[in-house]
């Protein structure tokens, strides 16, 4: 089930229910991404800081720990501006204002395909941009 | 003679004209006759009077004024009469035309004292003069007509004066016997009225909350706030409403729903401003309570169709046809379905442990006894319980298809414990078919073995031991409640 054409990027996914977690991780994998995983935002800021491969970020935004994914996101625009950026949450009333600039929202439950395409757009640009 | 009332023991009041009629008492001779007979003539109504005990009756029902001749005054009953005089109300001085017999100097003192005791007579010499009667009669009536106009103003001032008192009473008995607080004030809103519901809910002193006094009593965080809308419906007149934190005497503050209006004059001034608080503690509290309470429902419908989302994804992402992918994603939604059932029949805020195993085990129950299940009530979260719920829906789905519910006598013994602050939770299977290995890894091993250890943030065996499945999970005690 891997997809043919494997991609450099990594994906870093944050999310703190582990069912979820394990189904993103899952579909992000079974797209030809290698992937790191993390259940709060702590531990992914520990991971992107240990792992130079991850261009993209796709995280939750009501987690448990000293920051939230809206405030990972701020941290890893600031610290790793050339990562982009996914979040996918429950909550209403997420606006981009709240958001980094550049960012994308997608409401949960979501479309698995539809993130998938976007990754791999993204993953297309990184290509050609190198 | 119409219109006049009967005499004796009645108590009706008497007519209109009766207290413009004059009492003749002249039992001897022609006098009464003579004197009813110019009386008439001038229109003056008469009652012919036999004693004094009958006088002493209409001048109780205070007859217009009496003509009597002076010997029938010393006539038997001369003490009713005096008793009747002495009995008059305050307004009413009865005007007495006395017929004397001869001067002055020629009246006994015993006849004088008699005289004296009527306060309001006129002697007139006999024989009768028709004018100097008349004059007399006329101005007698007159003043007693006088008399009873001022007695009839007082009387409407008495009645007014009750009237005024019993429209008091009525107001404080329905002011302070409502639930509500009920206050008032000056057109400026000074307030200079409570209701006893005010003092009673409060327990401050009364008149200590007067003027401005009041806002003392908001909670400090409404105080500002209520001043603000309070101002503006003093300045523009609009009605007053607003919700704010009332200090009961218990010292608790309690949610209260202030109200007020103006009461204007016919030009549009306003008079005074009327306003009531209404304790909506209870309701506001329960209103809080919905909100939490339709906030956690909404996160755990979102939850679940999160979940729902995870399965179908990982059944479909596994599955071998979509024949099987079908009858594992309904066997798995009817499951979610039923541990909902069960698991908020129980209660909202918290679930016990047996209860998610009950409820997990329901549909796969035969009524054979092959489930052993030993463990203590243990309160679980409930994203502890949907996920434990899952676990052992796909341990007893393994179960029934590959392991020891699949043979005749195999058994499922389920047991947990919480020791030292350690909990653990084991799934042994007994008495089935020989175990080997699974080649392909499905959901619900992958969901046993990566997710369900997350949800508590412990750790999980799964082994696939020969004489039958082993699943173990420890955690630490916190973890169940994450």
């Amino acid at each position: 089930m891997y997809s043919e054409n494997t991609s450099r990027l990594a994906v870093l996914v944050v999310e703190d229910e582990p069912l979820l977690r394990m189904d993103a991780v899952d579909m992000i994998g079974d797209a030809g991404f290698k992937t790191y995983e993390a259940c709060s935002a702590d531990e992914a800021m520990a991971l992107i800081r240990d792992n130079n491969d991850i261009g993209i970020l796709f995280t939750d935004i009501d987690m448990p720990g000293s920051i939230n994914g809206l405030k990972l996101a701020a941290c890893i625009r600031e610290g790793w501006p050339s990562v982009e950026i996914l979040i996918a949450s429950g909550v209403v009333g997420v606006t981009d204002e709240v958001m980094p600039e550049g960012s994308k929202f997608y409401s949960k439950p979501y479309v698995t395909a539809q993130i998938i395409s976007d990754m791999k757009t993204i993953a297309a640009s990184e290509e050609h941009s190198v | 003679m119409t219109g006049l009332p009967p005499l004796g023991e009645t108590q009706e009041a008497p007519p209109l004209d009766f207290f413009s009629s004059v009492a003749v008492m002249a039992p001897r001779g022609r006098d009464e006759t003579v004197a009813r007979q110019l009386l008439a003539k001038d229109g003056i109504a008469s009652i012919s009077v036999l004693s004094l005990t009958q006088l002493s009756e209409l001048i109780s029902q205070h007859i217009g004024a009496v003509l009597i001749t002076e010997e029938a005054l010393s006539g038997a009953d001369a003490d009713a009469l005096a008793l009747a005089l002495d009995a008059q109300p305050s307004w009413s001085d009865v005007p007495f035309i006395v017929l004397a017999n001869g001067t002055t100097g020629s009246r006994s003192e015993r006849a004088a004292q008699r005289i004296d005791t009527l306060s309001n007579a006129v002697l007139l010499s006999r024989p009768l003069h028709a004018e100097e009667l008349i004059r007399a009669v006329r101005s007698s009536l007159t003043a007693r007509g006088r008399q009873h106009q001022a007695r009839r103003q007082l009387e409407e001032l008495q009645l007014r004066e009750r009237q005024l008192f019993e429209s008091e009473a009525k107001f404080q008995a329905i002011a302070n016997s409502v639930d509500q607080m009920i206050w008032s004030t000056l057109p400026d809103g000074f307030h200079d009225y409570f209701n006893d519901r005010w003092y009673e809910f409060t327990g401050v002193p009364a008149g200590s909350t007067d003027g401005e006094g009041w806002n003392g009593i908001f909670h400090p965080d409404d105080q500002e706030r209520a001043w603000e809308r309070w101002r503006h419906s003093l300045s523009t007149g609009e009605n007053y409403e607003i919700e704010y934190r009332l200090r009961h005497r218990s010292g608790d503050y309690r949610w209260v729903l202030g109200r007020a209006q103006p009461v204007l004059d016919k030009d549009g001034t306003i008079l005074r401003w009327y306003g009531s608080c209404t304790d909506i503690h209870e309701i506001k509290v329960a209103e809080e309570q919905r909100h939490l309470m339709l906030g956690e429902m909404n996160h755990r419908v979102k939850n679940t169709l999160a979940m729902v989302n995870v399965m179908v994804s990982q059944t479909l992402r596994l599955a071998d046809n979509l024949r099987d992918a079908q009858t594992s994603l309904q066997s798995r939604i009817a499951m979610m379905a039923q541990a909902h059932d069960r698991l908020i029949a129980t209660s909202w805020a918290e679930t016990r442990l047996p209860e998610v195993v009950d409820a997990a085990l329901a549909a796969h129950r035969t009524g054979e006894g092959r489930f052993d299940i030993e463990g203590p009530d243990l309160e679980v979260g409930s994203k502890q319980a949907l996920a434990m719920t899952m676990a052992i829906h796909e341990l007893s789905t393994n179960a029934s298809k590959y392991g020891s519910l699949s043979a005749q006598g195999g058994k499922v013994r389920i047991c947990w414990a919480k020791k030292d602050d350690v909990f653990t939770f084991t799934w042994v299977e007994t008495d089935g078919p020989r175990v080997s290995p699974p080649t392909k890894r499905g959901f619900g091993s992958r969901m046993i073995e990566q997710a369900l250890a997350g949800y508590f943030q412990g750790k999980v065996e799964l082994s696939y031991d020969p004489e039958g499945l082993h699943f173990k999970l420890s955690a630490p005690g916190s973890g169940l409640l994450l």
